[in-house]
């Protein structure tokens, strides 16, 4: 199911990428007849100077009060002015060529002062140069003409990257590109990069719609309520954005997930069990926090959706939650919400206190007072539900302190 | 001169103390000559608009229970909670003012009438059920001049009659609630350190796990259920209140059971009465050590511990208590008496305060050297959107200004800022409550504030809380560019003219009721 939507999206993404590539690459071709195509890692050997050349580094920048890793952007050789006393304005555009420059993908910009005009948020670097002061100006030696912040670019991937900037020196007069050059840079990009991002977001909510089967099926019984909240949850979240799409493939896509669905439902109806360990550890790496709460959020529905939850959905709601890397104090406070004791089959003093064996008797005791104390500022409360609630953990409280302190 | 009185609404029973011409509190008697008297109501189907309180209804309770009213302090402040009797709707709020008046009218019989009064409440009774205490004292006549925590009002009382000195805590077991407050008591200066209340523990609850046991043995020997009607279930109520009363004296008590499979003797020992009602004193326990924490105490910092409240008389309550802080607590007077007795010296400090020409000098001169200093009862605050730390995301979120057990009179101010560019109006709402989920804090007043347009974001909005000695409390909102400001007061007593009419018309009615 994941799989057939990624594929979708990556198709998309992989088809724009593609027109955006060529739309630079015809711009460029129109503007600048003398390119130069250097590699940032053979910069040791002498620049051809009657052409331009760039490369770049990556340093360490002083800005604020702060260190800041940068791309320091140089130049060497010839600009040909188009007439004398010419101002002229550095361009950089940067793309991800890892996969080959037919399938560059562009560097966005986190900062709107650095993003494309008529393509935001794609990164575009622009900075004056300066009079130029001959008809063709020669820069004999490396010459600093930028320093590109890395907190301002946003890459599509994490990892090893090879970067394609993009350099043109444009005419202020008419904005014509009188001199290009490229380079190619190597560089390990530690953070997700945009395209990931999206692909996480994605792969993070398949991966919740089977920790809420897991969920669903932990008491060995699947219940149509439980398996209709997924699937909603699902349509919803897992449904193609794209407008144009809403029309041709989006009913395709309908069905197929659909099918994939009822494909995940089949399995654990099987009694397969899913490695909920697996699961919250790959979430753990590609989603925030924020999501990995909304993801407990829906396992929590799932386990309420029929009216009362097993001992054993618990259990294993505990697991995700640990395993997820939440809070546990905040996934308590989701379980009083979403699962209130009244509905749970077993009442659990252990698993709805937050007491655990190992709890000696003053921690036992320190963590019922701290139970009672919230619990007993809600059994006023106006909604008779929550009056209830609180009424009925108030006396789980009071048998828990007799049974384990004394 | 008008006579100055405290009354005890409780759950069980109620009393009426006066202040007497050298300003000491006395009980007045019922007409009975009773100096508690029961707060059970009876609606009385052979002598129709006559309305019985007091012991005739609570035996009454076990030939009609369904005319009958019990423990309606309960339900005090309970929307839900309704009794129809004859066609007509009553409500928690009517049928205490059956008890208060009551007491009102027997005391007015040999003290003259009856006007102002003092009506104490448990400490963790929020404004919902203080107000409806109150309504409950106008309805039945009275000119209620404060309301008055139970376990401060006995701390009263036992501060200005007995030698106490230093961190005192108050255990407060009542009929039907319990409450903790820790008090610092330095000869007449008292001050209060914190309170805190459980709204469902009290002798009642002690009462139903014997009447379980009584239904248990019943059934153990004949399979058949003891109680088969709301009249037998009163009757064996009042008997398992009798039993528990006899366990406090002697280590058994004994009782013939007449169900509808044949009658049988059952013996109930304190043993077995103390592990039936183990989880209940864990419950009190609990709120005790719960109280400690607040008040920043260990069991060693309290100096004397006092009882007050009739379930004190418990042995295993005593006994838990001498264990927790080493010494015997003080039971030198009248457990069931002291709130109301404590109600009234409130009663009198409150009239000296505001209206010292009426209190007469001899009274003056009893109550001169009193000082007390009382705490905020809940805490108070206001619904906002901060950006939660963890998550980056905008939650919504209760935000306490005022904090509970802070010393009145008290003033606090928080900053808080607009969020979107261009807004011109703020959702205010006031809470009371503890919590930071805004679901589980309750909601006492919403208004929309106005603020001038074309302004960035993250203007800052000035919130004030103010809370005097009369539990009035002032909340101002200022919009610190514009110096605009809205003023929210709230009062117990004057909360608006409808209120006020709604008591009229309370009154009247209940001026021609019967009530015996």
């Amino acid at each position: 199911m994941s799989q057939f939507n990624s594929n979708i999206r990556s198709s998309l993404l992989r088809t724009a990428y593609c027109i955006l590539g060529l739309l630079h690459a015809q711009r460029a071709t129109h503007a600048c007849p003398e390119r130069s195509r250097g590699d940032a890692s053979r910069t040791t050997t002498l620049p051809d100077l009657s052409i331009l050349n760039c490369r770049v580094q990556l340093t360490k920048q002083k800005a604020d009060n702060s260190i800041s890793d940068t791309f320091t952007i140089e130049l060497s050789g010839s600009i040909r002015a188009a007439s004398e006393s010419d101002y002229a304005t550095v361009q950089i555009l940067i793309t991800d060529a890892t996969e080959g420059t037919d399938r560059a993908k562009p560097v966005h910009s986190q900062s709107k002062q650095w993003q494309m005009q008529d393509a935001p948020p794609v990164f575009c670097y622009r900075a004056d140069l300066g009079r130029l002061p001959n008809r063709v100006t020669t820069l004999s030696d490396w010459t600093t003409v930028a320093h590109l912040n890395l907190d301002w670019l946003l890459f599509p991937h994490k990892g090893k990257r090879t970067l394609q900037f993009s350099t043109s020196v444009l005419s202020s007069q008419n904005g014509q590109e009188i001199a290009y050059a490229e380079c190619l840079f190597a560089y390990e990009n530690p953070a997700f990069g945009y395209v990931d991002l999206q692909e996480n977001i994605h792969r993070a909510k398949s991966l919740a719609v089977a920790l809420a089967f897991a969920v669903s099926a932990a008491d060995n019984k699947m219940y149509h309520s439980e398996v209709q909240l997924i699937k909603n949850w699902a349509k919803k979240e897992l449904r193609i954005e794209n407008s144009e799409l809403r029309n041709s493939t989006f009913y395709i896509l309908h069905s197929k997930l659909e099918e994939a669905l009822d494909h995940a439902v089949g399995f654990f109806q099987k009694g397969n069990q899913l490695d909920i360990y697996k699961v919250c550890k790959e979430i753990v790496e590609i989603a925030p926090l924020s999501e990995r709460y909304d993801i407990l959020d829906l396992c929590l529905q799932v386990a309420r959706a029929k009216g009362t939850v097993a001992a054993e959905e618990l259990v294993v709601l505990k697991y995700i939650a640990t395993w997820l890397e939440v809070d546990m104090d905040r996934f308590r406070a989701m379980m009083e919400k979403r699962l209130p004791v009244n509905i749970h089959q077993v009442k659990d003093a252990k698993v709805v206190l937050g007491l655990s064996s190992d709890m000696g008797k003053e921690r036992t005791r320190r963590q019922l007072n701290k139970q009672y104390r919230q619990w007993n500022s809600r059994v006023t409360n106006a909604d008779p539900e929550i009056q209830a609630q609180a009424d009925q953990m108030l006396r789980l409280i009071a048998e828990a302190r007799s049974q384990y302190v004394g | 001169m008008s006579n100055i009185v405290g009354i005890d609404l409780g759950t069980t029973f109620s009393e009426l103390a006066i202040l007497n011409a050298i300003g000491k509190p006395e009980i007045i008697p019922n007409a009975d000559g009773e100096r508690l008297t029961p707060s059970a109501i009876f609606f009385d189907e052979d002598s129709p608009g006559v309305i019985r309180v007091g012991i005739e209804a609570l035996n009454a309770r076990h030939l009609n229970a369904e005319r009958s009213v019990r423990w309606i302090k309960r339900h005090m402040g309970d929307a839900n909670y309704r009794k129809e009797i004859d066609g007509k709707i009553w409500t928690p709020v009517e049928l205490s003012a059956l008890i208060l008046k009551k007491l009102k009218q027997e005391c007015s019989v040999e003290h003259g009438e009856i006007h102002e009064a003092v009506i104490s409440v448990p400490a963790h009774f929020d404004e919902v059920r203080r107000k409806a205490t109150m309504d409950a004292g106008a309805s039945a006549g009275l000119n209620v001049i404060g309301i008055v925590n139970e376990p401060v009002a006995a701390a009263l009382y036992y501060a200005t009659t007995r030698e106490v000195f230093g961190k005192v805590l108050v255990y407060d077991l009542g009929g039907g609630t319990f409450d903790v407050t820790i008090l610092d008591v330095r000869g007449p200066q008292i001050e209060i350190i914190c309170s805190q209340g459980d709204h469902a523990l009290g002798g009642m609850d002690f009462d139903q796990k014997i009447l379980q046991m009584l239904e248990e043995s019943y059934r153990e020997k004949f399979g058949a259920a003891l109680i088969t009607s709301d009249e037998d279930r009163a009757k064996y109520e009042d008997e398992a209140e009798d039993i528990k009363k006899t366990l406090s004296r002697r280590p058994v008590a004994k009782k013939m059971l007449y169900g509808p499979a044949g009658s049988m003797k059952v013996e109930i020992t304190r043993e077995m009465f103390e592990e039936s009602i183990d989880s209940l004193i864990a419950r009190a326990d609990i709120l005790v050590e719960v109280a400690l924490e607040e008040a920043g105490l260990e069991p060693a910092g309290i100096n004397k511990v006092l009882l007050v409240g009739g379930s004190t008389r418990i042995p295993l309550v005593q006994q838990r208590l001498e264990k927790m802080f080493g010494f015997a607590p003080d039971k030198t007077v009248n457990v069931d008496e002291c709130v109301a007795l404590g109600a009234a010296l409130h009663a009198g400090l409150t009239t000296l305060r505001d209206k010292p020409e009426a209190v007469p000098a001899g009274i003056a001169s009893g109550l001169r050297d009193i000082i007390l200093r009382d705490v905020c009862n809940h805490s108070y605050g206001t619904i906002c959107a901060p950006l939660d730390k963890e998550t980056g995301r905008r939650v919504i979120q209760n935000r306490i200004i005022l904090k509970k057990n802070t010393p009145l009179p008290c003033e606090t101010s928080q900053m808080f800022y607009t969020m979107s560019q261009g807004q011109t109006a703020l959702e205010i709402t006031i809470t009371q409550g503890e919590d930071a989920d805004p679901e589980y804090v309750n909601k006492i007043a919403t208004h929309k504030f106005e603020l001038p347009p074309g302004r960035p974001a993250e203007c800052p909005i000035k919130v004030t809380y103010r809370y005097d000695v009369n539990q009035r409390m002032h909340c101002q909102f200022q919009d610190l560019q514009s110096g605009r400001t809205l003023e929210v007061d709230f009062c117990l007593d004057h909360d608006g003219q409808s209120r006020q009419v709604g008591i009229q018309e309370k009154t009247s009615q209940l001026e021609h009721v019967t009530v015996q």
